[in-house]
């Protein structure tokens, strides 16, 4: 325990020791508890807690369901804390206080009056609303209602303050009523778009916000990130940035910050140079996402002016530590919700949290052909059982006892704030069909003099956007089905070789300690090699009995009973059994694995019940049902023939997998995969598995049983213990589904939609806690329809929209040829910014290249996308294969970090003030920010990289890893804690980030000049690579396509 | 020609023939007392004196040979052996103890070179030239004697020439020392489709053998139910089990690759794989096959958890239970393991195999199990399956030489008449008991493990070959064993039973094995036959190597010599050779093996037409006058067999399941001629105080309410307590010490059924019952419905009258003589 932080350097000898590996993941284990940075520790707490969220203690109280035994995973977590409950005060400095930050201030500071001023903004705000010419009036205004709280310029926090949720400042007059900024009032820029292009200003839908109001604020702030800045800075500091974005507001300011086009001054960015700081925004964005008041940004690319673009003008991703209050639903009017990639807490007040369902476009278009024109796409992105955040409300349950939940009698939709009662609360209007039903007698109540119901405050169901109602019988085919969870491990001789059995029996062991040991938790284990062996637990004798099926074309399993078996009961068993499998099958020389034959046969064990199956799996399943080839070598001897076939190597080989997969949903079993391999193992084939299961993969190449050992565990460990329910019925079945699972719903019109009214989306999901519990949860999702195009561009939900792109990408990879797939990502980008500047940015110049403010990073991820791992042509299949399976059920906060990974510098850590946040302030992905006498550290969610450059100070490199010198830098990796605050804070940032991201990331070392730092530049997606663009070069692409279009 | 001096003097000895021509009814009854006198037992029965000179004649020569033949003197031409209607023939009991003197000559013995026979009493040797020569009775090849038989002389004979050694055993060359592997190898095959309380039974019953188990014999255990679990007694860390499903058949090859016999090292391309010598690493083998002293510990733990098959049963269905697959891959193990060496596969069934290749009946218990009348009308759906898999099976034990073994302890039938075909051609033993917790099983099976007195003898892995003189040829073997295709000119072209061959596989065989050996005269009749009295000879030579429970290779020789007569008036010299005892077996197996393979084949008729002939034949009468039938005594008692032949359980088998049947005759097939006859007909006793012990009439009329029965059955021993006798037991008399003498006469027949037990195996079940009891129908049933309910003699007092239709003995009669003399 000398080292507290994690893992200890150990040398191993070849022959490691399992149990040691284990022990120092305990270690890592309890030091991040301690630390309460653990990402998987704290936040997976599930086991004991609620079914899903894990609620902040004071929740508890209101917790109808299952009082959650007083675990808080985050509760507990001072560290975290700060963050969450006390976030309003907090919001406040994080800002402000941030000296670097203050950049931001600029903006608003900037702004025509001083910052004094401001409260006088907040007046005019109101009437702002309509008349564009506010951008910036209005710009005061949001912020000006924010500001007049604590005198801070930012915006955003102050919303939170202390009771302000509602009250404050968005309250605004009238129709102000939108204003639903406060929080996420800055980005809600976009309405600012809305506003511009079209003259109709007046016509601004107050629902989206205020539009006015959020117009002025949000609007301007994303175009700082621009060169807008430069010019504008001189006249009216933070007037030019505004001016930019609203194209259609432009008319009016546009004008004087027509100078956006930066063209002609590009050197000016550099004169003043305080601004061009401050204009990264950073801050500013990752406030409020969209930023303030620019509604677009624009850049002149001229073919001259190309080389002249200030790379640090170009927009970027700014983060923001500070946590963003939400509330979904304001005065009456759907909230756009916060980036999904920021930090924030959810006031469920009518709509669900986006955490459950966000749309693409928070307005719906009315029509079909009005969606077409903006060339976006209309979807949900849906995850029922996503995590809250720790200080969000808990989800109510509503039991309606024996009559089970009201619905629709046409529809089956279930009852939610959106159903209107008429007639004296006797009948109901379904909010999602239209249809007139009868109230159920004992569900009546007189309606007040607003036309809801009295008992509409007290009934979640009629207030809160997501409830879950118990389930009656006839919602269920049988009775809940037990927990059940079976282990499945590859010991074939490379699994035994490889130190991967011996690690997955040690995660196993120490992950059944997590498992709850009620009557309903049931555990089975089996081995397999080329035959499958499965383990007797329940029994008189001190050990189990092996029971082989040695027949793996035509399998089954050994025993009808006792093969799974309760927990209580087999506990010892069970250790005693994972012990000694590594040292059972030590010297196992059998080389075939049959991986389908096994899976089959386990399977079979847990059909009666279903299940979750965990598969641990070691080499490419050479034998049995269901083997596979070696096709990416096949395919790349005769890459001649293969060139065009490429992508088939990316689709699973035959049908036997997916066949049996069905089957295994059909009877709720679970796969997750977890392959720790040091060859091709065909992902492409094995994922049909889990995928169709509603499982997931787990993908460690090349194994490394020093340094993978400790993710291995805490993969499972989450897996295991997270949030999740069984037997999951919505609309797409799926026999399983987690918190970590998202589904993409997209839209089609099935008819004209009417203007001003709302448009409602329902996601009912039916499923079995852990706890064996029949549970509905259904989220109610209510947006209004608009009739604008501007408005479709104002609300659109960049995050959300990308994440389809990536997904949809994704799941063409394997059906068409890679370039296709590439080019079709540029042009849907294309597309939609040529829709935009056509329709609602008419009056730019030709030279400049305009965005919309919410989506003005659209082009970076683009680009990301194109040179991430499953677009790239020179990826391992396998790479690939594992990509495309782990984006597709990627909750949107993390698409955009796989995508364009976060960077921060290491070394310099000590030195850094950091703001209240553990971690620092992440750094472009572009060569430019790396310096060989620095450390970086980056990751994507999934991978973690730390880049070592070549002239390192001693010191620091003694300080971080224990060596002197970078050449003493060993590829198996083990992140430790030295006791020195370097070190320290490096753990610290290395926990946090497995905390947010509920993984335990893959660390590696990266060396300059070595294979793994090559590794690491693929990663810096700004840069100009041999197949890819530079980021500037890309938006100069983009531009001269749109140019060429709009010719 | 001293060699002549042997058959000479059982011509002689046939010449005493009897004299006296008793009214053959009263011998008959006579007889009845006596016939089923078996060696052994006239030693422990005591009240046995009786034996009539004939029988002792056949008896001794049993002794000397074990060979009983229904024509000692036999007819020589093709003519007169059809004219006999019972075939030349022979009962062989080829491991049957020899006389305690007969030495076991630790050498290989002298073949002919030309028709391989063995060198024996009957060959002439020649002592005078110089290199000394002896000739091949059956060949007439001369043979020159090896350099170490040059000092023999006719005073100087090595034991093989003793003329009273005409069976003799040797044991073969003693390089061929017995290998680690040859060693006995049992593999238990355990049903645990049964209810708790029958496995606890048999659980217990196997714990108990394990420790009887000699140590040097490698032990091997499946359980079967649903699934057939092999299970692994050599593997350190865990027990471990190999779990195969009871629907599938598994191949050898199939077998060979997924028990991962190949895992450490390349499977050979070519050649058979099997055993070490095949390239199977001992360590492989030895996961399955564990000398019993190093795997009692694991046999035992994994025996004392051994649950039953836990996959459930629906109240309207039978348990899975895939017997065939279990035995199946029961005989793969062996084969991959242990080829060629003796092993044997002990099957446990506790019920129906319902799953699976050799599945007897479907789950659904709505359709019960295959009965008779199923069987004759043809619609036992799974029957000729059943049966077509087990034969299959059969045939690889057969190669591999290994045994099945067969303990069907159920209520229920369990599918004997299928499996029957796999046991009888590998020389197995079949015991069948209502439960596991019954005597009949327990001490049946502990019977195999005993070593002693009455052990069982087993030997594995025989081959019996016959050689014989050139105008007799082989029909074939009605018994335990296999033909091994071995063709040759002594084949007949009439087959019966194993046939069409001149070897014989016995995978399993022991102390009482007995071989019914059928053959065919095919002399040509020719004026100039009887003119040759001096080659009026016939001679035999049965060959039997097998393994002894020692592990060594053992032959054992016996040649036999028999006057043939032939051309008129030969009758009398036929009759003095006739041994009753051995014709009814004989016509027994015949009659059983006919019913089994004939279709329309009808056993009562056949078995009359038979008697009928030879009673007019060999009857002495006028013709058409019934009251002046005679027969002579070597005859007389054989009209009584056939009576109660008709009405045993190999013919009337309408009373018993077909399972029963087939173990019935099975049994039949296996033992010797003494406790075939029992088996026909049963032997009974009776116990007063007015006599010692003495033989009764199988007739309803020994029946009398103050004696004691004692029926033997073979397969039933009942004790009958008169109704009087009963009484005073109930009373509790034996008891008190003034009525001793009452205590005694109970003892007497305890003691005496004890005595029948122990040295029987399959162990009988021993029934005690009161006169009018309800068990007392085990033996009104074998006795002569001589009183029926509506027989017009009152019954006696205190006898008892049969409620059956059934012909008693004496209407039986009648009708015989009347056919016999039209």
């Amino acid at each position: 325990m000398a080292t507290p932080g994690g893992p200890r350097p150990r040398n191993f000898p070849p022959n490691y020791n399992p149990n040691a590996l284990a022990n120092n993941m305990q270690n890592l284990q309890i030091n991040q508890q301690q630390s309460n940075n653990l990402g998987g520790n704290a936040p997976r707490a599930p086991p004991n807690s609620t079914p899903f969220g894990q609620q902040p203690p004071p929740f508890t109280g209101s917790r109808p369901g299952p009082p959650p035994p007083g675990v808080f995973p985050r509760g507990p977590m001072p560290p975290n804390a700060p963050t969450q409950t006390t976030l309003p005060p907090n919001m406040m400095p994080a800002r402000p206080t941030g000296p670097p930050t203050v950049s931001q201030p600029p903006p608003f500071g900037s702004r025509p009056p001083p910052p004094g001023a401001f409260g006088g903004p907040a007046a005019p705000s109101p009437s702002g609303p309509g008349p564009r010419p506010g951008p910036f009036s209005s710009y005061p205004m949001t912020s000006g209602p924010n500001m007049s709280g604590s005198g801070l310029v930012n915006n955003g926090p102050p919303s939170f303050a202390p009771g302000m949720a509602q009250s404050g400042p968005p309250r605004f007059p009238p129709a102000m009523g939108s204003v639903t900024r406060p929080l996420v009032g800055p980005p809600q820029s976009p309405t600012y778009l809305s506003s511009g292009p079209s003259s109709q200003p007046p016509q601004m839908r107050p629902s989206f916000g205020s539009p006015p109001a959020g117009v002025s604020s949000a609007m301007g702030q994303p175009a700082p990130p621009f060169s807008a800045p430069p010019q504008n800075m001189p006249p009216p500091p933070g007037s030019s940035p505004f001016s930019a974005p609203a194209p259609g507001v432009l008319q009016p300011s546009g004008s004087p910050y027509g100078m956006q086009t930066w063209p002609p001054q590009p050197q000016q960015v550099g004169p003043p140079p305080p601004i061009p700081g401050p204009m990264q925004q950073q801050p500013m964005f990752g406030m409020p996402p969209g930023g303030p008041p620019l509604p677009n940004q624009s850049m002149s690319l001229n073919q001259t002016g190309q080389s002249k673009i200030d790379p640090n003008q170009i927009p970027r991703l700014t983060p923001s530590s500070a946590v963003i209050l939400h509330e979904t639903r304001q005065g009456n009017q759907a909230n756009p919700p916060p980036p999904a990639t920021s930090d924030y807490i959810v006031k469920d007040t009518g709509n669900c949290s986006p955490r459950y369902m966000r749309c693409t476009i928070n307005q719906i278009p009315c029509t079909v052909d009005l969606l077409s024109t903006s060339a976006m796409q209309l979807a949900l992105l849906v995850q029922p059982l996503a995590l809250p955040h720790p200080s969000e409300e808990p989800i109510h349950v509503v039991d309606f006892g024996e009559s089970g939940p009201v619905r629709c009698s046409r529809c089956k939709g279930y009852i939610n704030p959106f159903v209107k009662f008429i007639d004296q609360g006797r009948q109901f209007i379904c909010n999602l069909c239209g249809f007139t039903d009868a109230t159920p007698r004992d569900y009546h109540c007189n309606l007040g003099p607003d036309g809801r119901r009295r008992d509409a405050d007290e009934r979640p169901e009629l207030c809160r956007g997501t409830v879950e109602f118990v389930a009656t019988k006839e919602y269920m085919v049988r009775d809940p089905m037990p927990a059940v969870f079976f282990f499945l491990i590859d010991v074939s001789m490379n699994a035994i070789q490889t130190g991967a059995t011996a690690a997955a029996c040690s995660a196993i062991n120490q992950v059944i300690a997590n498992l709850p040991e009620g009557p309903r938790t049931m555990v089975g284990i089996a081995t397999f090699d080329c035959t499958i062996h499965f383990y007797n637990l329940k029994r008189a004798s001190q050990q189990p009995l092996m029971l082989i099926v040695p027949d793996v074309q035509d399998v089954y399993t050994p025993l009808e009973s006792d093969v799974i078996v309760q927990l209580a009961e087999c506990r010892q068993h069970l250790e005693i059994l994972l012990e000694s499998i590594p040292t059972m099958f030590q010297s196992n020389r059998t080389a075939d694995s049959a991986f389908g034959a096994a899976v089959k046969a386990a399977f079979l064990a847990m059909k009666s019940t279903g299940g979750k199956l965990l598969v641990f799996q070691s080499v490419l399943p050479s034998i049995g049902i269901g083997s596979l080839s070696a096709r990416e070598a096949e395919g790349r001897s005769n890459i001649s023939a293969g060139e065009k076939e490429a992508h088939k190597l990316l689709q699973p080989v035959d049908k036997t997998l997916k066949t049996m997969a069905i089957e295994f949903a059909e009877y709720q079993v679970c796969v997750d995969l977890f392959i720790t391999t040091q060859t091709y193992v065909d992902i492409a084939s094995l994922s049909v598995v889990p995928r169709t299961t509603g499982g997931q993969v787990y993908y460690y190449y090349p194994f490394s049983a020093v340094s993978d050992t400790a993710k291995l565990y805490n993969d499972l460990r989450w897996n295991v213990t997270r949030p999740q329910g069984f037997e999951a019925v919505m609309r797409v079945r799926c026999s399983q589904i987690d918190c970590d699972k998202t589904i993409m719903v997209s839209l089609k019109h099935d008819d004209k939609l009417q203007e001003g009214t709302e448009c409602s989306f329902q996601c009912a999901l039916l499923y079995t806690t852990v706890y064996g519990q029949r549970r509905i949860r259904v989220s109610t999702l209510s947006l209004p329809c608009t009739n604008m195009l501007s408005n479709l561009f104002r609300s659109a939900d960049l995050d959300t929209q990308f994440a389809c792109m990536l997904k949809q990408a994704a799941s063409e990879i394997p059906s068409a040829p890679l370039a296709q797939v590439r080019d079709q990502v540029t042009n849907v980008c294309i597309n939609i910014l040529y829709s935009y500047r056509k329709f609602c940015a008419t009056v730019s110049s030709s030279g400049q290249l305009i965005l919309p403010e919410a989506l003005k990073l659209l082009p970076q991820y683009a680009l990301a996308l194109l040179k991430s791992t499953g677009l790239r042509s020179d990826g391992r299949i396998d790479d690939r294969s594992f990509w495309i399976n782990y984006v597709l059920p990627l909750p949107t906060p993390l698409v955009i970090p796989l995508v364009y990974p976060r960077m921060i510098a290491i070394h310099d850590l000590d030195e850094k003030e950091l703001d209240d946040s553990i971690i620092p302030t992440p750094i472009p992905l572009s060569t430019e920010h790396i310096t060989d006498e620095g450390i970086y550290l980056l990751e994507n969610g999934e991978d973690c990289l730390i880049y070592v450059g070549n002239s390192v100070q001693p010191n620091i490199l003694q300080q971080l890893f224990g060596i002197s010198s970078v050449e003493e830098i060993s590829n198996q990796f083990m992140l430790q804690q030295y006791d020195n605050s370097l070190s320290k804070k490096l753990n610290a940032i290395v926990n946090e980030i497995r905390r947010h991201r509920c993984s335990y990331l893959r660390l590696r070392l990266c060396k300059k000049g070595d294979p793994s730092g090559m590794t690491f530049l693929s990663y810096l997606v700004e840069d100009k690579t041999p197949s890819g663009l530079s980021y500037i070069e890309y938006l100069i692409h983009i531009h001269r396509q749109i140019q060429s279009k709009m010719a | 020609m001293e060699r002549d001096s042997e058959g000479d003097k059982w011509n002689r000895f046939w010449e005493v023939k009897g004299a006296y021509r008793l009214n053959f009814r009263t011998l008959t009854l006579l007889y009845n007392i006596t016939a089923p006198a078996t060696t052994q037992r006239q030693f422990t029965l005591h009240h046995r004196r009786r034996t009539t000179v004939t029988m002792a004649e056949f008896l001794d020569l049993e002794i000397q040979d074990s060979v009983r033949m229904p024509w000692n003197v036999l007819p020589g031409t093709k003519a007169d052996a059809a004219n006999c209607f019972i075939p030349v023939s022979a009962v062989y009991t080829p491991l049957k103890p020899l006389p305690a003197t007969t030495p076991l000559l630790p050498y290989s013995p002298l073949r002919c070179r030309n028709c391989r026979s063995v060198i024996n009493p009957f060959s002439i040797v020649d002592f005078s030239s110089v290199n000394k020569i002896w000739i091949c009775s059956f060949c007439l090849q001369r043979n020159h004697f090896p350099p170490h038989y040059q000092s023999i002389s006719d005073q100087n004979l090595p034991a093989e020439l003793f003329p009273q050694y005409t069976t003799i055993e040797y044991e073969t060359s003693a390089n061929e020392k017995p290998q680690a592997g040859s060693s006995n190898v049992f593999l238990f095959v355990v049903d645990t489709c049964v209810i708790e309380e029958e496995l606890g039974y048999l659980k217990s019953a196997m714990l108990q053998v394990l420790g009887m188990v000699p140590e040097n014999c490698l032990i091997g255990l499946i359980t079967f139910g649903t699934y057939v679990h092999i299970h692994e007694l050599g593997f350190g860390q865990i027990p471990k089990v190999h779990v195969f499903k009871g629907t599938k058949e598994v191949t050898k090859d199939q077998l060979l690759e997924q028990m991962g016999f190949f895992a450490n090292r390349t499977r050979p391309t070519t050649g058979v794989i099997a055993g070490v010598r095949d390239g199977l690493s001992q360590e492989s083998i030895a996961r399955f096959l564990l000398p019993a002293s190093d795997c009692e510990f694991v046999l035992n733990s994994i025996l004392e958890e051994l649950q039953r098959d836990p996959w459930p049963v629906p109240p309207d269905q039978r348990a899975a239970r895939c017997t065939g697959t279990a035995l199946s891959l029961a005989a793969h193990l062996l084969g991959v393991c242990v080829p060629g060496n003796g092993a044997r596969i002990m099957a446990f069934l506790g019920g129906p195999s319902t799953e699976g290749p050799g599945s007897i009946v479907s789950k659904n218990l709505s359709e019960p199990i295959r009965s008779h009348k199923d069987l004759d009308k043809d619609s036992a759906p799974t029957y000729h399956k059943a049966v077509k898999f087990y034969e299959t099976l059969s045939k690889q034990l057969v190669h591999q030489g290994h045994v099945l073994d067969i303990f069907a302890c159920a209520l229920d039938q369990v599918g004997v008449a299928e499996l029957k075909v796999a046991v009888e051609k590998t020389g197995g033993l079949v015991v069948l008991a209502e439960s596991f917790g019954h005597s009949v099983f327990k001490e049946s099976l502990r019977r195999v493990f005993h070593s002693g007195d009455h052990d069982l003898g087993l030997s594995s892995n025989g081959i019996f070959e016959i050689s014989c003189s050139k105008d007799i040829k082989i029909q074939g073997i009605i018994g335990p064993c296999a033909s091994l295709d071995k063709k040759g000119p002594l084949c007949s072209e009439t087959v019966i039973g194993q046939g069409n061959t001149t070897a014989w596989k016995l995978c399993g065989l022991d102390k009482t094995t007995s071989l019914c050996l059928i053959f065919d005269v095919i002399k040509k009749e020719s004026p100039d036959v009887l003119a040759q009295s001096a080659n009026n000879q016939f001679f035999f030579q049965f060959l039997t190597y097998y393994q002894h429970g020692s592990g060594q290779m053992r032959l054992r020789a016996t040649t036999l010599s028999r006057r043939w007569v032939a051309g008129t008036g030969i009758k009398d010299d036929l009759i003095s050779g006739f041994d009753q005892e051995a014709a009814a077996v004989v016509m027994a197996r015949q009659v059983s093996f006919k019913m089994e393979t004939e279709a329309e084949f009808d056993p009562i008729r056949w078995l009359d037409k038979s008697l009928i002939h030879i009673c007019t034949r060999f009857g002495e009468y006028q013709k058409d006058s019934p009251s002046s039938f005679t027969l002579s005594p070597r005859l007389s008692i054989f009209p009584q067999f056939m009576f109660n032949l008709r009405r045993s359980q190999f013919i009337q088998v309408f009373n018993n399941s077909p399972d029963e049947t087939a173990y019935f005759r099975m049994i039949l097939n296996r033992e010797n001629v003494a406790n075939s006859v029992v088996m026909i007909q049963p032997s009974l006793i009776s116990y007063s105080f007015h006599s010692g012990p003495e033989p009764a009439l199988l007739d309803v009329a020994s029946i009398a309410a103050d004696k004691i029965l004692l029926l033997d059955s073979y397969f039933t021993i009942v004790v009958f307590h008169g109704s009087t006798v009963a009484q005073w037991r109930k009373a509790g008399y034996h008891e008190l010490p003034e009525h001793q003498a009452f205590a005694n006469l109970l003892q007497a027949p305890r003691d005496d059924a004890d005595s029948i037990i122990r040295e029987r195996f399959p162990v009988p079940r021993l029934v005690i019952c009161d006169q009018h009891g309800s068990q007392a129908r085990f033996l009104l049933a074998k006795l002569n419905p001589s009183a029926t309910y509506n027989s017009d003699a009152p019954a006696v007092p205190g006898g008892d009258i049969i409620f059956t239709d059934d012909v008693s003995f004496e209407v039986f009669l009648d009708h015989l003589q009347r056919l016999a003399v039209q």
